[in-house]
């Protein structure tokens, strides 16, 4: 009784625990926004919402959230359009060197982002893409795009090439057949891919560093230098909006599923029913 | 039914000449040529491995075939397209849009060929109908169960009135009441449509009780074709009489009227224009009497041991052991005869006319093709 009464208060207690690591630096990061200090100060002495005011109202911290907004934007529409396509050769496709293929098409997640940061940076200055939004999308979309091919591979593998067969049968030509029956099957795991690939590139520090200078900057880089340059407490206002704002997308995904896995016990239930 | 006529075929003739489809260790269709007349049930049946399937792909256009041709109403289909085919097409799990609900699974043929609105919505409506499924059409098919699945993809596949219909093992997913209960659907539906049916199984009750015709097929080949009487009383070999239904094989020679037996030595009596190496005779025409039981003149007859009395309610099955170890099958009526023990000895006796000399092609074939693959049966 009590060895099995200790086992469980072990437990609990290292629950709890791993929680706090987890969430700790979230608890220091929204308190030290509302700080009326000129530091990073934790725990904050007087609580204003100037450093939330100076985001809106420095043109450094407005442009780069623009931009960052722009490229992410950019970065989805490319990175879903590319990688559908890839998944589709990846899985569909009947050539030679296909595993190969597949393993290039996951290799930019694989490769430290600082290699790749530098090797493209030094391409970048001969080609004069750094500080330009293009260049940005471009690195971007390529450390985007095997999220996408992962997400809608999966989606490809267990959807039934049968309803291919059958559209075709019914008088549906190919392309036909993709947008009425693949593309609507396939849609979920595109929006999965298509928020991952975002995720990706509002949150890309490393190559981003390499590209960014004083004329174009992203949200990311901007925070950063934030800290080591001039330890700006603007940088934990923006954290919390930023963590307010993923809060917001997850409960919306969480949401959707949710409601989809109510619909789907109700079409159960129906076609026990039937 | 209401409104089958909305429906109704034209039934046309689907004729295949020569066709071939060669794999790389295999050769799942070897110069098959068979015509299907227009209107007709026709069912291919095999065993997997056999070819029925890749040859109805062929004609549905999902696989092209390396030599041969098939036309579907005196058009050469060969180098036509799936989607330009106009042949309707049922597949054994179902292949219904999983984010399309009934009607619109029903309306998507008629949409890819540019019906007007209006009349799209009446003859969903019609076809639902004629499979019974009407106050279903919001549903999704995720909501349905697998017989009135089925039914919808019957449906979608008959909507837009097809020269034919091509059914992949429809029944094949479903358990043994519900796949009566089709049967009979679709052979309602076959008769009242007119349209000429091509129907793929492995179960030779299927194919027997469904088909005007059935064309058995064995590693890619056409072994015979003819109606199911044909088939189950003339039966061209050993092969096709062990697949559908019951048999009693002997082995041995047959030469003017008389079968001997190569195990036993024992001569049987054959209708003299019989040839072959396997003797078969139907469970049904075998006979139990007494040992030492006077026999009609002229009757075959073979002593054996009661193994196993099977009561089934309509008659009686009743395992003969022989004295080689072989066994003898017959069924009998359970009134005016006397029922047999096990351990009993019995005669069993036969009408010459009801065996048949066949080739036996199921040692032979054995002996000739020993690779490795031999046994090695692939998808159908």
């Amino acid at each position: 009784m009590t060895t099995r009464f200790l086992c469980r208060a072990g437990l609990v207690a290292v629950a709890v625990l791993t929680a706090i690591y987890l969430v700790a630096p979230v608890f220091v990061v929204v308190p030290t926004s509302f700080n009326d200090s000129s530091f990073l100060e934790f725990p904050p002495k007087d609580l204003s919402l100037r450093w939330y005011e100076s985001f809106f109202t420095d043109p450094a911290w407005v442009n780069s959230a623009l931009n960052s907004l722009q490229i992410g934007v950019w970065v989805t529409l490319l990175s879903v359009v590319l990688g559908t396509a890839a998944a589709l050769a990846m899985v569909r496709g009947r050539y030679p060197l296909r595993a190969a293929v597949g393993a290039l098409l996951v290799a930019p997640i694989l490769v430290p982002y600082v290699i790749l940061g530098l090797a493209v940076y030094a391409l970048f200055l001969e080609l004069g893409l750094t500080q330009t939004i293009l260049g940005f999308v471009l690195v971007h979309t390529a450390l985007a795009v095997p999220f996408v091919v992962i997400n809608v591979g999966s989606a490809l593998v267990s959807f039934d090439e049968r309803l291919e067969l059958a559209a075709m049968n019914l008088g549906a030509s190919r392309l036909t057949t993709f947008l009425r029956v693949t593309l609507p099957n396939i849609l979920p795991s595109m929006g999965a891919g298509a928020l991952f690939a975002f995720i990706t590139s509002f949150d890309e520090v490393v190559t981003s560093i390499f590209l960014a200078g004083p004329d174009v900057s992203t949200l990311p880089v901007q925070m950063w230098s934030g800290v080591r340059v001039q330890i700006d407490p603007t940088v934990a206002a923006v954290s919390t909006m930023l963590l307010l704002i993923t809060v917001a997308l997850f409960a919306v995904a969480g949401l959707v599923r949710a409601l989809g896995a109510r619909r789907a016990q109700k079409a159960l239930v129906a076609a026990e029913n039937a | 039914m209401a409104h089958t006529n909305a429906l109704a075929g034209t039934g046309v003739s689907i004729e295949i000449d020569g066709v071939v489809k060669r794999y790389r260790t295999m050769t799942a269709v070897d110069h098959v040529s068979l015509t299907v007349e227009p209107g007709e049930f026709l069912t291919l049946l095999g065993s997997s491995g056999s070819g029925k399937s890749t040859l109805l792909n062929i004609i549905a256009g999902f696989i092209s075939a390396d030599a041969g041709r098939v036309a579907v109403g005196g058009r050469d289909l060969t180098k036509v397209p799936p989607h330009k085919r106009d042949l309707g097409m049922v597949f054994q799990h179902y292949a219904l849009f999983p984010h399309m609900n009934v009607r619109d699974n029903v309306a998507f043929p008629l949409r890819r060929r540019k019906v007007a609105k209006a009349e799209i919505a009446q003859r969903v409506q019609q076809a639902l109908d004629v499979v019974e499924l009407g106050r279903l059409a919001e549903r999704r098919p995720a909501q349905l169960s697998g017989g009135q699945q089925q039914r919808v993809a019957l449906a979608r596949a008959l909507v837009f009135q097809p020269e034919a219909l091509l059914m992949d093992e429809p029944l094949g997913a479903l358990d043994k009441r519900l796949r009566e209960q089709l049967q009979v659907e679709i052979k309602r539906l076959h008769r009242e449509l007119g349209t000429t049916f091509v129907f793929v199984t492995h179960d030779q009750e299927e194919a027997l009780a469904m088909s005007d015709r059935i064309a058995v097929l064995r590693d890619g080949r056409l072994v015979q074709v003819g109606t199911p009487v044909e088939l189950y009383e003339r039966p061209a070999s050993r092969y096709v009489a062990e697949f559908l239904g019951e048999s009693n094989i002997f082995t041995g020679r047959c030469d003017q009227g008389t079968f001997v037996d190569t195990t036993t030595g024992v001569s049987f009596a054959v209708a003299d224009h019989h040839v072959g190496d396997a003797l078969v005779v139907r469970p049904e025409h075998v006979e139990l009497a007494a040992v030492g039981a006077t026999l009609a003149s002229g009757r075959n007859a073979i002593n054996g041991t009661v193994r196993e009395v099977t009561y089934l309610g309509s008659g009686l099955r009743v395992d003969l052991d022989l004295p080689d170890g072989r066994r003898v099958i017959a069924r009998t009526g359970t009134r005016g005869i006397h029922v047999p023990q096990v351990g009993e000895g019995v005669v069993a006796h036969w009408d010459p006319d009801h065996a048949l000399a066949v080739a036996d092609d199921v040692i032979s074939d054995a002996k000739s093709d020993p690779g490795p693959d031999a046994g090695s049966a692939s998808a159908a």
